[in-house]
């Protein structure tokens, strides 16, 4: 094998931990199946399902484990070449913070800065554009919501949105 | 940064502190949550609507009705209770099955402790019905079958536990038969159930009114203390040799610790709307006759039935195992 | 002759003005709420409830009608445009409409989805005039048992939707099923994997799970890009379908129609399988089923006609036997009942005005919405134009919105990041969202049924084969499961030996 971007049983075969997740997930709820009982065939329980759902989990895990070994799979790096890994990671970083602040600060007040921080945070779009964007967007999505289809928005602390 | 974030927190409590006060004021500000554990369609959910559209135009909001059906009727309140505020904004109906599974078996709520009782409302007028199409002409037949092929009868419900398979299962050990109960979520999905012929019997609460009406089903039995005006032919429980009734009485909650004066809006505002000809109207179309309780004498009602649900499951064999 | 009689009776009632108006009010509304995905006609048809009982029982009930079959219209563009299925059914839509989008054919691919709709929605009203009452046993013919089996065949029909590797996909359907499952046990009420996490009590919802995995994980895909900036890496040719589409559409809208109908009878899953068997389907009777997954436009529109054929068909169940099939028709029932009529087998004999009148409207809003819509894809075309790095905060602003409307509750916003980082991933190692989303639908509804067929047939596994329609829904499943794996077994045994040779 002479494409470095194709191995078989190393640490950095992405699909091998593919298969593996798969499998812990799969044995996982195999035991939440047990644990909640399989009942009968009669009368079959709360864990039935999830029981045999779980193995054909594990089943299927293994076959790809098994051919993340014979055949190979791409590396962790080949999957992400050219790739701006920490961009991703700040789109999280910004929707977990409006997360917190949504039910707090109402809907404008959060949704207006994190339109801000993603429309600068990326590929900066110029202040110019940016604000009229990150003002009009929410305030119109807010007021057919709020005033055309009356659906409630949270309304912070301080009453406003 | 931490700063502010401390100020934040500071600001965000004075808030919460400030809505709460105002919110027993001027309840209600926005529109209210009604969970109807049932499907939609049956005859549960199209009384609540009735209810709730009668009751929303008292209290100046609407009233929207979120149908969380399963569970013989407790995944509605039990989801309530896990997780709504007592703010008033969330409420919903609390069906007997809310007293008698935390008896049958482990669950996640405690009808004493969980819930702020409203008001009670009215009950059900419960009945056995079969296919247009079956062998079963009346409830006899059915007896007879049944001797002859133990467990062969099977009936659909609106989910273990409720009172048509309690009550059910009393007639079947009174009659000495076995029958096998088969749960679905509510009445909208025991009607399809019974008019397709997947189960014989049907037992549930009179949302199988217009089918009987158009003759594709047959009512075999009421459970009533009297005939009902409007199946004057069919015979109640008590005149099949069953000295039993069966109504399963039903009320609305919220979640624990709701202000007083929130759960005395709600409830002016529902004892307003049982008076209300729509309402009463509608409630006629299913057999429901009001049965009208005040906050306190529900959450005693609460007892009483608690203890005397007690005794009939353990007469059953259903009772939860004592660890 | 008889029939010719009413439709006359019911176009009288459906063009008085006032009738008019509240059919146009209604459509808007309903494409409105259609385009903000997770906004789905559910809560605007509540909300709105108390307002049309000022009217008439036709008007109300027109506007209601009107919301239910706009919003289907509508709930496709955001899947076509930025990959964003703003309800389960246009999941399907999004496989290769969005690639159409991104070849600069997203005029076409949106003209065709209205087209079909229209086209399916008319033939579904004039199947709903003529068969309606002989179709009711249709609906009450599925028991537990058949239900089972159908819910298994849509899960067969699974790998017909993925590209890629076949174990993965089956592990990403198994996950569905599990993560439909959390929850309180529909059956006993137990808690299942709620980790004592009281938000998981109700269970995972669809809406925050969908936007996660295709709307967030697009977008965090698409960022960590830097040659890539714009959504099209093509020139936008024409805005509405040429006559090669409509020549490969065809086809696809007729099937899709009459399956979108007859699965819509049925009370549950019926328009989401409808979709995807509508999508399977054309794969296979494709002469070149590669094209599937990168912008064929027979996958735009069969399945958005099965969708629009199913809201239809659901009307059925409602109309004959007073059953809803489905939550918004279980809506409409309530405005029935609140305006004094009761939905059941005595509804067209006792009601004629209203059935008729409702039925006629639903072709006058059917024209409606085509008249609306067309213009409107223009615009959202233009909208592709802009540079991804305003587009994107756009496309996030909308999965919060839709996704917080649609359980008041910021717990689902986590959920839908959670997912959002789950589909990334799952997209950089090859695992496919869609098997997962339609298990994760079905897979409740399998459990329930299969749960209650052994019971009704006392732990007899035979039950399954034993009834005739479950036997075929199995029948098919079996078919469909192992006729494509020979071939493929015997291509993929011959590259592993070329392999070798090198």
């Amino acid at each position: 094998m002479s494409d470095p971007t194709n191995v078989k049983l190393r640490v950095n075969n992405s699909e091998l931990w593919g298969g593996l997740i798969g499998l812990v997930l799969g044995v996982f709820v195999v035991w939440s199946g047990l644990k909640l009982k399989l009942g009968t065939i009669n009368d079959p329980g709360s864990g039935y399902v999830m029981f045999y759902t779980g193995i054909l989990m594990c089943l299927f895990a293994v076959t790809i484990i098994i051919a993340a070994v014979t055949e190979g799979g791409a590396t962790f790096g080949s999957r992400w070449t050219g790739a701006r890994w920490t961009k991703p990671l700040v789109v999280i970083a910004c929707l977990i913070a409006f997360a917190l602040a949504l039910d707090r600060l109402g809907f404008l007040l959060s949704t207006i800065p994190l339109m801000l921080l993603l429309l600068r945070l990326i590929d900066p779009v110029r202040w110019s554009l940016a604000i009229p964007i990150a003002l009009l967007a929410p305030l119109g999505v807010w007021w057919v919501l709020k005033r055309l289809l009356l659906i409630q928005l949270p309304a912070g602390i301080f009453e406003i949105g | 940064m931490f700063q502010s974030g401390r100020l934040m927190i500071a600001l965000a409590a004075i808030g919460v502190l400030m809505s709460a006060g105002a919110g027993a004021q001027d309840y209600p500000t926005k529109p209210i949550t009604l969970i109807v554990p049932w499907p939609a369609g049956g005859s549960t959910d199209i009384s609540m609507r009735a209810i709730a559209d009668s009751a929303s135009k008292i209290l100046g909001q609407p009233i929207t009705i979120d149908n969380k059906a399963g569970g013989s009727g407790t995944v509605g309140p039990a989801t309530m209770v896990a997780s709504a505020k007592p703010d008033g904004y969330t409420i919903a109906q609390i069906p007997i099955t809310v007293f008698r599974l935390p008896l049958m078996q482990e669950v996640s709520w405690d009808p004493a402790k969980d819930f702020s009782y409203i008001i009670h409302l009215t009950g059900y007028t419960f009945g056995v019905t079969t296919s247009a199409e079956s062998q079963f002409k009346t409830w006899k037949d059915v007896v007879d079958y049944a001797k002859a092929n133990p467990g062969k009868v099977t009936y659909a419900t609106p989910g273990a536990g409720t009172s048509l398979h309690i009550g059910m299962e009393q007639i079947a050990a009174l009659a000495g038969i076995k029958l096998t109960q088969v749960p679905f979520k509510g009445g909208a999905e025991t009607n399809a159930a019974v008019l397709g012929q997947h189960t014989m019997l049907q037992a549930d609460s009179t949302g199988w009114r217009p089918l009987v009406d158009a003759g594709k089903l047959r009512l075999l039995m009421v459970w009533t203390s009297a005939r009902s005006p409007n199946f004057p032919d069919v015979p109640t429980l008590k005149e099949l040799g069953y000295p039993m009734v069966y109504d399963s009485p039903f009320g609305i909650a919220g979640p624990k610790g709701m202000d007083p004066k929130i759960v005395a809006k709600l409830h002016d505002a529902f004892k307003k709307a049982l008076d209300d000809p729509a309402v009463v109207t509608t409630l006629a179309k299913f057999d429901m006759v009001p049965n009208y309780k005040n906050t306190e004498d529900y959450k005693k009602f609460v007892t009483e039935v608690t203890n005397s649900e007690l005794k009939v499951i353990e007469t059953l064999g259903l009772a939860k195992k004592k660890n | 002759m008889e029939t010719l009689l009413n439709v006359g009776q019911g176009f009288g009632v459906a063009l008085l003005p006032i009738n008019l108006l509240y059919c146009f009010i209604g459509v808007f509304i309903g494409t409105l709420v259609g385009v903000l995905p997770g906004i789905g006609p559910i809560s605007a048809m509540s909300l709105l409830l108390p307002i049309t009982l000022s009217g008439t029982p036709e008007s109300g009930i027109i506007m209601m009608a009107g919301i239910y079959y706009g919003s289907m219209y509508g709930g496709s563009t955001t899947s076509i445009l930025v990959n964003i299925p703003g309800e389960a059914a246009s999941v399907v839509t999004c496989i290769d409409g969005h690639q159409m989008a991104k070849q600069g054919r997203a005029g076409p691919a949106l003209g065709i989805s209205a087209l079909g709709s229209f086209i399916a929605g008319t033939f579904a009203l004039v199947a709903l005039m003529l068969v309606a009452p002989s179709l009711a046993s249709v609906a009450i013919a599925f028991g537990p048992a058949e239900y089972f089996s159908l819910m298994v065949l849509g899960l067969v029909v699974l790998t017909f939707l993925t590209q890629g590797s076949m174990a993965k996909a089956l592990l990403m359907a198994c996950i569905g099923i599990v993560l439909g499952l959390v929850g309180l046990d529909s059956i006993t009420a137990q808690p299942r994997l709620t980790f004592g996490r009281l938000e998981l009590i109700d269970g995972i919802g669809l809406v925050p799970v969908v936007m996660g995995l295709f709307g967030v994980a697009e977008v965090l895909i698409n960022t960590e890009q830097i040659i890539k900036r714009d959504v099209i890496n093509a020139k936008i040719t024409h805005l509405l379908p040429n006559k090669a589409d409509w020549k490969a559409s065809a086809g696809p809208i007729g099937r899709g129609t009459i399956l979108g109908f007859f699965l819509g009878i049925l009370p549950g899953g019926g328009s989401v399988i409808s979709s995807f068997a509508s999508y399977a389907l054309e794969k296979r009777l494709s002469k070149t089923p590669e094209r599937f997954g990168n912008g064929a436009i027979e996958g735009v529109a069969g399945p958005e006609a099965a969708n629009n054929a199913a809201a239809g068909g659901a009307f059925i169940p409602l109309m004959t036997l007073g059953i809803p099939p489905n939550v918004v028709m279980a809506l409409l029932l309530g405005a029935f009942i609140v305006h004094g009529v009761q939905p059941g087998p005595l509804m067209i004999t006792q009601n004629p005005g209203l059935f008729w009148g409702i039925v006629a409207s639903m072709y006058i809003g059917n024209a409606m919405l085509l008249v609306l819509n067309l213009p409107l894809i223009g615009m959202w075309v233009q909208l592709l134009k802009l540079p991804y790095n305003i587009l994107f905060p756009l496309i996030i602003l909308f999965t919060i919105i839709g996704v917080y409307c649609s359980s008041n509750n910021v717990f689902d916003v986590y959920v839908m990041i959670a997912f959002g980082l789950i589909g990334y991933f799952m997209r950089k190692l090859g695992y496919e969202p869609a098997p997962l989303v339609l298990a994760f639908v079905l897979g409740p509804m399998l459990e329930n049924n299969l749960r209650k067929s052994l019971i009704l047939s006392q732990g007899d596994l035979f039950t399954f084969v034993e009834r005739p329609i479950s036997a075929v829904c199995l029948a098919i499943a079996v078919v469909l499961l192992v006729g494509p794996l020979l071939p493929s077994l015997r291509k993929k045994r011959e590259l592993v030996a070329l392999d070798e040779g090198v």
